[in-house]
C-alpha cells in the first residue's frame, strides 16, 4: 500500500514537478520529495518509502532549502583582485584558465606534491571520486583528504582494524529490532534528528536505553540509566562496562570463542577497571555503571550508536575499539537488532571516504601502495600514479605554513570556521600561493581564496550519497544552479580536461559505472539499480546488497574479530587553576555545521544565536545570570557569547555549538588530536569563563564581521 | 500476545486475502485492493477510530464497523461497498465539511475523500456554526489554521508516535475540539522541533507551510478562478 | 491520546506522581485558576508534556474556567429541567450579575451550569461551595448565601421484594464467607451462574467480564491487575450510585474485594464525579475503616489476598462515564473515548488488565457470595436475576429510591411507589435509564422494568432512573434540551458525535418546521457512525419523540 497515494491523492497537481532525492544535511540519509514551482523549491516532504526516514524528516531537510535561492549565492566565478577578500568577476573560461595555469606553474616548479585537494563530505560520491581522480591523475599527487578527517576518521580506523570494513555493521532498521541501545557521545535528537526520533520511539515502545554523555541529552530523559561521564573518559567507562560484563559472566562465550581473538588480554585489562575505580575517573556512580552493563548485556539484541563525542578525542579511535569490544563480548553483531551504528555527521562522510578521497586509499579503502590496486587505476586512467601516501588535512596546513605546500583546491568545506585551531588554519591558507575554492557561498575560507568557483547545492545536482548505514542513494537535481554557477561534476571534469586529463564522463552515472568496474565492493552498483531505496555496500555484481555485515565471518585476518586491550588514558587537555572548566562542543538541532546553509533560512528565526550552557552552581560561583554575556578563553583563543544556565550539564563542564561565525568556537580548540587519525579533540577543551563586563578591555566579540575584509559579498546581513 | 506469523483469511468484496494476525479489516481491504476512504488514519500511527469514514459492512454484524480499528478475524466477509456504510460515511464527511468556514483546498485529503464519496460542499444537508478563523503564523515555516482543524488527531499522534516531541495536544471538547502546540503558545515556543510531521499528515490545511499557502494563492490566480 | 502518552505514564508509575487531573484540581481548589506557570509545574511534577496538561485543562468543566472565591453552580440536568424548564440558571445569573461560565470582575464569585447534582428527587438543585441544596426555596437560599444541605431522598424496597439486597447495609459477611470458603475460580463460577448483568447501561454479563480479566496475562512487572469502579454516575435523573456511595459504601468495597479475589487484582480505584461532593468523603472514610479492620490492604482476613483501594475525583465531564474515557480520566488525561479493542480487560489502567464496573453492579456481589447464585436468581423470578434500584424525579408525588425485582411494571413503580405525579399533573412521558434512553409515552406504563421488554419499546434499563415529564412539557424543547446536553458533553473524538450533535441541537433550536428526512439521516449517522454509546445513544430519545410526538416536534411530513 502506498502511503504517498493514500496521504496526498492529488499532491502532484500543486507543483510543476516533484523530484525524489536524498537529503544533503546529516548522515541519516533521508529520502526527500522536493516540490518545485517556477524553478524554485517550494516545499520538501519526506518520501514515505525512504528506508532510513520512513516518511519522516527534520527541520533541516524539510525546511532549510531556501538558501538555494539566497541572494548571497555565488553565481559567477571570482578572481582575487588585489588584497585578500577583494574579488572581480570573471568568465568561466578565464577562471579555469587561471586555475590551470597556476596549478601547472606550481606543479612544474615544485612538483605535484606541492598541491593538495580537499574533497567534501557534503558532495556526492561521484564528485568526490572525480575530485580524487583529478588530484591523482590530473595533478599526480595523493594529497587528497576530506573532512571526515575531523569527525569520523577514528571510527573508520577502528572498525577496519577490528572487523574489516569501515562502516556501520547494520542498519537503522536495527533500532526497532533492538532490546537495548547504548548511545554514547552522541545527541541524536539534535544531531541526527530522524535517527533520534527512531531511537526515541523504540524506547517509548519498550526498548531499554543507556545514554552516556557529559550532558543530560534529550534521550536521557527516557533512558534506563544515564551516565554523565566527564569529557574524555569514554574509554574508562567502556572498560568499566566490560569489567562488569566479564565479572558477572555475562559474556557470550560461544560467540567470543568462535568469532573473536584477544579475549584473555582484554579480560586481564578490564579486571583493572572495577566500577568504583571507573566511577572515580568518570565522575559518576558505580551503581549506574553496574546497571548499565547489566541492562546492555541482558538484552537479547543490543545496538550501540555513537557520534563525535566518542571520536573527536585524543584517544577517539581507541575508544571506538572499546565500543567494538563491548559488542563482541556480548555477541551483539551480525544479526538484526545487534549492530554498531556510528552516526555520521555529514550527509556523505561515509561516501567521501569510500570514494578514496583520502591520502592513503583508493575506493573502498584500498591502499595507494597496493600494487594490484594502483595498477588497476593506472590501467583505467591511462596515467602513472604515485604510490606515496599523501598529506592529511592537518599535515596540509602545517606544510602550507612551512611553505612546502603551495596550492590548495578546497571543494565545499569551510575549514576556516570548522577546523580546530582556527588561527593556524587561517595562517596556513594565507601562506598559499594559490587557494582555489569551489563553494556555494562566500565563507571564512573562500574569503582567503585566489579563485572562487561558484558551485551547486545538493538540490541542484545528480549523483549519490552514502548514508551512515552504508546505503548508497540517488541524488537528483530538482532545480538548476543559480546564475552561472555550475555543478561540481561539470567544474571538476572541465578543470581536469583543461589540465590535460579528460575523464570522458558524460554524466555522473558514468562515474558510478567506473567506480563499480574498479571496486569489488561496488561491483553491482548502478544508478538504475539504486532505484528509490538505494543499496547498502558491499554490493555484489548481481546487485545483492548487505544490510547486515559479519553474519558469519569478519573480514580481518582469519575471519575472527580482533578484541583490543587498550587502557584508558587521560585526554589531551585538562582543567587547571587558570582554565578550570571543560568545554564540550557539539551541534544544535536547528543548524548545520558552519551554518552556511541553515543560517540563510528561517531556521535562524528558530535559533538565532549561540549560547554557552553552564551548570547553575558554576554560574552562581561566577555571579552569572541566564543571558549574561561571557568571555570564554582557552589556551588557544577566546570567544564571547551569552550564557544559558541549565542543569542539563554537569558541574565543571560547559557546552556550546559551532554554527555561528559570530561565535567562532573553534578558535578555542587546540592541536590535540586522535593519535591514530589526527581527528582533532573538539570535545575536551579547558577554558575559563568570566562575565564579559567584568573584564575591561574585552568588550567586543571576535566576529566574522569584525574580521572580514570588505569583500564583494556582504556579510552579517543574514 | 498475538502471533504475527499466523495468517487469517478474509474475503473483501469477493476477493480472498490472507493477512497476518493483528491485522485490521482496513489492512485486509487494502491488501485486497479495495479503496476504503479514511481521514484519521495514517499507517505510521496507531489506529484511532475517530473519523468513521472507513466504515465497512461485515457479514453477521447488524451495523457497519470502523475498518481501521476492527481486528480481522479468520473467515470474515467484508463489503466495502455496503450501502449503509457508504451512506453513513458520506454523511460524516458532510458533517465535517459543515464545520469549516470554507471548502477545503482541492489538494487536501479531505477534499479528495469528499470527491470520492460524492459529497458536495455546496449542498450540505446540515449547516450551522462553523469554526472561527484563528490563524497562528508565528513560526517561520509552519502555519496553524485552527478553523480548518477537523480533530482527526493525526498531528498529535504524529508528534508523539513519529517524532516523539509531544508538542501538540487536542484541546477543548465536542464541537469546540481543536489542537494546540504546548500551552497554546505557538509551535516555536512549545516543545516543537519543527520536524513538520504534523503538516505532512494533516488531511486539511489546518497545519501547513507559509510557502504552500502562498502557492495556493498564486495558483488560484493562474487557474483564473480569481478575477 | 497516543499510545506513547500512556507509555510515559506507565514509565512514571513507580515514582508516585500525582495525575495531571489531581494536580490541576488541587491548584484550582486552592487558587481558583491555573496560570501558565502552574501548568508548566504540573507537567514537570507529573512527568507529562506541557501540551498534554493544556489539553486536559481545556477538557474538563471544573478546570477550563477560572473560579471565584465563591463558586456557585446550578443544575441543568433533565430532572431539574423537568421541574422548572431550566429557569433556575437564568434566575441565579441575573440576580448575582454573573453570566454562566464566568467569574465576576473582582474574582469573588463564579457561576457555572452543571449536570447533574444528583438531587433529582427535589429539583431545581443548586450548589454553593460543597453544599448542595435543592427543592423549593433553594434558589432563594443560594442568593441569600444560606444554602442548606438537601435532605437525602427516601429509599425503600418495593414491588414483590421482601428483603432489601442493595439497600441492606454492607456487613462484609459475603467477603468473610468467600475468602474463607471459596477459591477464586469458585467465586467466579458463582458470579457467572448468577447471571449478573452490568447495571451501568449496557447490561453486559458481569461474569464474562470477570473471566476475561482473570484469563488476561499477569502484567510482566508484577504490579497486578486492576479493578476500577465507575462512580461517574453522570446520567441526569439518576442518583442510585450516589446513594450507594454515600449511604452504603461498605457494600461497594465488599464487592470490590470479592472481585479482586476472583480475578486476581492487586489494586482498585473508585472514580467519583466531582458533582457529588458528599460521595468522596463517605467513600474515603469507608475505605479507611475497611483498611483498619483488615478488610483492605495486605493479607486480607488472613486469606493471603492483597488488595487496596484509592478514591479519585473527576472534574466535570459526562462522557467520562464511558469506560475507556473513565480510564483515561483516572490516568489524569483528557476524558476521551478510545476504540475497542483493546478492551480494558486486556489493556486498561496503565496498560494493565482492568475490570471496570459500575457501582451498583459490584454492590450485587456480596449477596451472591453469601447466598449463592440460585438465591440471587430467585430475587426476580422469570426476569433478569437480582434486584434493581430505580429512582424517581421531583415530578412524582413521592419521589425517591426504590429497590424492586426486575420485571416490576413501570405502573407499579410510578403509581404505587411514586404515588403518581404531584399537584394533580399527569404523566406525558417517561425517560428511563438516562439521556441515552428512549422515551416511553404514558400509555405504555404496563411495560415491565427489564432489559428485553424495554428494548422492544426503544428504551433501556440504563442506570435505572425514571424521569417523568408532566402534561405541560414542550416536547420540542425537550428534544432541544437533550441534543444540547449531548453536544455539550460530546468528548469530541469521533466526527459524527462531535459535529452531528451540534447540528442536531441547531435543527431543534431553529424556528419553524424540522425537515424529517434530514433529522432522521442525522440520527442514523449518529447511531451507526459514532464511536461510543454517547453519540450512538443520543438519537434514541429523539427517535421516541419522533414516533410518539411528531407534531410537537414540528416535523415536516
Amino acid at each position: 500500500m502506498s502511503t504517498t497515494e493514500q496521504r496526498a491523492p492529488s499532491v502532484g497537481a500543486r507543483f510543476e514537478a516533484t523530484v525524489t532525492t536524498t537529503c544533503g544535511y546529516c548522515g541519516v540519509g533521508c529520502r526527500l520529495e522536493a516540490h518545485v514551482s517556477d524553478g524554485a523549491v517550494i516545499a520538501i516532504s519526506p518520501a514515505a518509502d525512504g528506508p532510513a526516514n520512513r516518511g519522516h524528516t527534520c527541520l533541516k531537510g524539510r525546511f532549510a532549502h531556501q538558501f538555494t535561492r539566497s541572494r548571497e549565492r555565488l553565481t559567477v566565478p571570482l578572481i582575487r583582485d588585489g588584497e585578500p577578500g577583494s574579488f572581480r568577476e570573471a568568465t568561466w573560461e578565464e577562471a579555469i584558465a587561471h586555475v590551470t595555469g597556476e596549478l601547472q606553474r606550481i606543479k612544474t616548479g615544485h612538483g605535484p606534491d606541492a598541491i593538495a585537494g580537499l574533497a567534501s563530505s557534503r558532495a556526492t560520491n561521484e564528485d568526490c571520486y572525480v575530485m580524487q581522480r583529478l588530484m591523482r591523475a590530473a595533478i599526480g599527487t595523493n594529497n587528497i583528504d576530506n573532512c571526515s578527517r575531523v569527525c569520523h576518521s577514528p571510527t573508520s580506523h577502528a572498525l577496519r582494524a577490528a572487523l574489516g570494513l569501515s562502516g556501520a555493521t547494520g542498519s537503522f532498521d536495527d533500532i526497532e529490532a533492538a532490546d537495548a541501545i547504548l548511545v554514547i557521545g552522541a545527541n541524536p535528537t539534535q544531531g541526527h534528528p530522524v535517527a533520534g526520533a527512531r531511537i526515541k520511539q523504540a524506547v517509548l515502545r519498550g526498548c531499554e536505553l543507556i545514554t552516556a554523555d557529559p550532558r543530560r541529552i534529550e534521550l536521557s530523559d527516557l533512558s534506563t540509566v544515564h551516565l554523565s561521564n566527564r569529557p574524555g573518559t569514554n574509554a574508562a567507562l567502556l572498560q568499566g562496562l566490560a569489567h562488569v560484563v566479564i565479572r558477572d559472566d555475562l559474556v557470550d562465550r560461544a560467540f567470543v570463542n568462535a568469532r573473536t581473538e584477544g579475549y584473555d588480554e582484554v579480560a586481564a585489562l578490564a579486571a583493572q577497571y572495577p566500577p568504583d575505580v571507573v566511577a572515580e575517573i568518570c565522575g559518576i556512580r558505580a551503581a549506574d555503571i553496574e546497571r548499565a552493563a547489566r541492562t546492555f548485556a541482558h538484552a537479547d539484541n543490543a545496538c550501540i550508536a555513537w557520534g563525535l563525542g566518542v571520536t573527536e578525542h585524543k584517544y577517539g579511535s581507541e575508544t571506538v575499539r572499546l565500543i567494538v569490544n563491548l559488542a563482541l563480548l556480548t555477541g551483539n553483531l551480525g544479526r538484526p537488532g545487534a549492530a554498531l551504528l556510528p552516526l555520521r555527521g555529514q550527509n556523505n562522510v561515509q561516501g567521501s571516504s569510500d570514494m578514496g578521497a583520502l591520502p592513503d586509499t583508493y575506493t573502498a579503502y584500498r591502499s595507494v601502495d597496493d600494487e594490484d590496486v594502483a595498477w588497476s587505476f593506472e590501467a583505467a586512467w591511462g596515467v602513472p600514479l604515485s604510490r606515496a601516501k599523501g598529506m592529511t588535512i592537518p599535515q596540509m596546513f602545517d606544510a602550507a605554513v612551512a611553505r612546502d605546500l603551495k596550492a590548495m583546491f578546497i571543494f565545499g568545506e569551510d575549514v576556516a570556521q570548522t577546523d580546530p585551531d582556527t588561527a593556524h588554519v587561517v595562517h596556513a591558507l594565507e601562506s598559499l600561493e594559490l587557494l582555489v575554492c569551489q563553494d556555494i557561498f562566500m565563507t571564512e575560507t573562500t574569503k582567503l581564496a585566489h579563485v572562487i568557483l561558484p558551485a551547486s547545492a545538493f538540490l541542484e545536482k545528480e549523483g549519490t550519497f552514502t548514508n551512515a548505514e552504508r546505503r548508497i542513494q540517488l541524488v537528483r537535481p530538482a532545480i538548476d544552479p543559480p546564475g552561472q554557477a555550475r555543478t561540481d561534476f561539470a567544474i571538476l571534469t572541465t578543470l581536469s580536461a583543461a589540465l590535460g586529463h579528460d575523464m570522458g564522463f558524460a554524466d555522473p552515472s558514468e562515474v558510478m559505472d567506473e567506480i563499480a568496474r574498479l571496486t569489488p565492493d561496488f561491483a553491482g552498483v548502478s544508478f538504475e539499480r539504486l532505484g528509490r531505496g538505494g543499496l547498502q555496500w558491499p554490493v555484489a555484481a548481481d546487485g545483492t546488497d548487505a544490510p547486515i555485515l559479519y553474519a558469519d565471518t569478519f573480514l580481518v585476518g582469519d575471519g575472527r574479530a580482533r578484541l583490543a586491550a587498550l587502557p584508558y588514558k587521560p585526554p589531551g587537555d585538562e582543567a587547571d587553576g587558570e582554565y578550570p572548566l571543560i568545554l564540550v562542543t557539539g551541534r544544535r538541532l536547528e543548524h548545520y555545521n558552519a551554518g552556511t546553509m541553515t543560517r540563510r533560512t528561517g531556521n535562524l528565526q528558530l535559533l538565532g544565536s549561540e549560547t554557552l550552557e553552564m551548570h547553575p552552581d558554576d554560574a552562581a560561583a561566577r555571579v552569572l545570570a541566564d543571558g549574561d554575556l561571557v568571555t570564554v578563553r582557552s589556551r588557544r583563543g577566546q570567544i564571547e557569547l551569552a550564557v544559558d544556565v541549565t542543569d542539563r550539564i554537569e558541574r565543571g563542564h560547559v557546552f556550546c555549538a559551532f554554527h555561528f561565525p559570530e561565535v567562532r568556537t573553534n578558535l578555542l580548540v587546540g592541536d590535540s588530536a586522535d593519535v591514530n587519525t589526527s581527528c582533532p579533540e573538539y570535545k575536551v577543551i579547558a577554558v575559563s569563563v568570566r562575565g564579559t563586563h567584568d573584564e575591561p578591555g574585552i568588550g567586543t566579540a571576535i566576529t566574522a564581521g569584525a574580521r572580514s575584509p570588505s569583500g564583494a559579498v556582504p556579510t552579517g546581513s543574514w | 500476545m498475538t502471533d504475527a506469523t499466523i495468517a487469517c483469511t478474509v474475503t473483501v468484496d469477493g476477493t480472498t486475502v490472507d493477512v497476518p494476525a493483528g491485522a485490521t479489516l482496513l489492512d485486509a481491504a487494502r491488501a485486497a485492493g479495495a479503496a476504503v476512504p479514511t481521514l484519521c488514519f495514517d499507517d505510521r500511527l496507531a489506529p484511532f477510530g475517530a473519523c468513521r469514514v472507513c466504515l465497512v459492512g461485515v457479514e453477521g454484524s447488524d451495523k457497519p464497523v470502523a475498518s481501521c480499528t476492527t481486528p480481522a478475524r479468520d473467515g470474515a466477509v467484508v463489503d466495502t461497498r455496503d450501502p449503509t456504510a457508504r451512506r453513513v460515511a458520506s454523511a460524516v464527511v458532510e458533517l465535517v465539511l459543515s464545520e469549516l468556514p470554507d471548502a477545503p483546498a482541492a489538494h487536501t485529503e479531505l477534499a479528495a475523500v469528499a470527491r470520492d464519496l460524492g459529497v458536495d460542499q455546496s449542498a450540505l444537508r446540515w449547516t450551522g456554526e462553523v469554526h472561527a478563523r484563528d490563524v497562528d503564523d508565528r513560526h517561520p515555516y509552519l502555519v496553524l489554521q485552527h478553523e480548518q482543524c477537523i480533530s482527526c488527531g493525526r498531528c498529535v499522534r504524529a508528534c508523539d508516535e513519529v517524532q516523539g516531541a509531544f508538542a501538540l495536544s487536542a484541546t477543548g471538547r465536542g464541537f469546540d475540539s481543536n489542537i494546540a502546540a504546548g500551552l497554546d503558545e505557538g509551535f516555536a515556543d512549545s516543545a516543537c522541533v519543527s520536524c513538520g510531521a504534523c503538516a505532512d499528515t494533516c488531511p486539511t490545511d489546518a497545519i501547513t507551510e507559509h510557502l504552500l499557502l502562498d502557492l495556493a494563492v498564486s495558483g488560484a490566480t493562474i487557474e483564473g478562478t480569481a478575477t | 491520546m497516543s499510545r506513547n502518552l500512556t507509555q510515559l505514564l506507565v514509565a512514571g508509575e513507580g515514582q508516585d506522581r500525582p495525575t495531571v487531573l489531581d494536580a490541576c484540581k488541587a491548584i484550582v481548589a486552592q487558587h481558583g485558576e491555573l496560570t501558565d506557570a502552574d501548568l508548566r509545574d504540573v507537567a514537570a511534577c507529573c512527568g507529562v508534556p506541557e501540551a498534554t496538561v493544556h489539553g486536559v485543562v481545556s477538557f474538563y468543566d471544573d478546570l477550563k474556567h477560572p473560579r471565584g472565591r465563591r463558586h456557585v453552580s446550578v443544575c441543568t440536568g433533565t430532572a431539574c429541567w423537568a421541574a422548572d424548564g431550566g429557569a433556575a440558571l437564568g434566575a441565579v445569573a441575573g440576580a448575582l450579575g454573573v453570566a454562566p461560565g464566568t467569574r465576576s470582575a473582582n474574582g469573588g464569585l463564579s457561576l457555572a451550569p452543571t449536570v447533574c447534582l444528583g438531587l433529582c428527587h427535589a429539583g431545581p438543585a443548586v450548589r454553593d461551595g460543597t453544599t448542595v441544596d435543592a427543592g423549593p426555596g433553594a434558589v432563594d437560599r443560594l442568593l441569600a448565601g444560606a444554602t442548606l444541605p438537601a435532605p437525602a431522598p427516601p429509599a425503600a424496597i418495593g414491588g414483590a421484594l421482601s428483603e432489601p439486597v442493595l439497600l441492606a447495609g454492607g456487613t462484609y459477611a459475603g467477603l468473610r464467607h468467600a475468602l474463607a470458603r471459596m477459591a477464586p475460580t469458585e467465586l467466579l463460577a458463582v458470579v457467572k451462574d448468577a447471571e449478573v448483568r452490568g447495571r451501568g447501561g449496557a447490561g453486559f454479563p458481569a461474569g464474562d467480564k470477570w473471566q476475561f480479566v482473570a484469563d488476561a496475562d499477569e502484567p510482566a512487572d508484577g504490579g497486578g491487575k486492576v479493578i476500577v469502579v465507575n462512580g461517574d454516575e453522570g446520567d441526569p435523573g439518576s442518583y442510585i450510585d450516589k446513594h450507594l456511595m454515600e449511604r452504603n459504601p461498605q457494600l461497594l468495597i465488599e464487592g470490590m474485594v470479592l472481585a479482586a479475589h476472583a480475578v486476581g487484582a492487586a489494586r482498585g480505584f473508585v472514580f467519583v464525579r466531582s458533582e457529588y461532593p458528599d460521595s468522596l468523603p463517605a467513600l474515603r472514610a469507608a475505605v479507611d475503616d475497611a483498611r483498619a479492620q483488615g478488610l483492605l490492604g495486605t493479607d486480607i482476613l488472613r486469606s493471603g489476598l492483597d488488595f487496596d483501594v484509592a478514591v479519585h475525583e473527576g472534574a466535570g465531564s459526562y462522557v467520562v462515564g464511558e469506560e475507556t474515557a473513565l480510564l483515561a480520566s483516572l490516568q489524569g488525561l483528557r476524558g476521551v473515548v478510545s476504540a475497542r479493542p483493546p478492551f480494558p480487560a486486556q489493556r486498561g489502567w496503565h496498560g494493565r488488565p482492568t475490570l471496570v464496573h459500575n457501582v451498583e453492579t459490584l454492590a450485587n456481589i456480596p449477596y451472591i457470595a453469601l447466598h449463592g447464585a440460585e438465591a440471587y436468581r430467585q430475587l426476580s423470578p422469570g426476569a433478569t436475576p437480582g434486584t434493581k434500584l430505580v429512582c424517581l424525579n421531583e415530578r412524582f408525588a413521592a419521589p425517591g429510591l426504590f429497590e424492586v425485582p426486575f420485571g416490576t411494571s413501570l405502573r407499579t413503580i410510578c403509581e404505587d411507589l411514586g404515588g403518581g405525579l404531584k399537584d394533580g399533573r399527569t404523566i406525558k412521558a417517561l425517560q428511563i435509564g438516562g439521556p441515552l434512553g428512549g422515551i416511553l409515552p404514558a400509555d405504555a406504563l404496563d411495560t415491565p422494568l427489564d432489559f428485553d421488554a424495554l428494548a422492544q419499546r426503544g428504551c433501556m434499563v440504563g442506570h435505572g432512573s425514571i424521569l417523568a415529564f408532566d402534561d405541560r412539557t414542550d416536547m420540542r424543547a425537550l428534544a432541544r434540551h437533550l441534543m444540547a446536553f449531548g453536544a455539550d458533553e460530546s468528548c469530541g473524538k469521533c466526527f459524527p458525535c462531535r459535529v452531528g450533535l451540534r447540528r442536531g441541537e441547531e435543527l431543534m433550536d431553529r424556528d419553524g418546521p424540522v425537515d424529517r428526512a434530514r433529522l432522521e439521516a442525522l440520527l442514523e449517522t449518529l447511531e451507526l457512525g459514532s464511536l461510543c454509546a454517547h453519540g450512538g445513544g443520543m438519537p434514541a430519545p429523539i427517535r421516541s419523540l419522533i414516533a410518539h410526538f411528531p407534531d410537537e416536534l414540528g416535523l415536516t411530513p
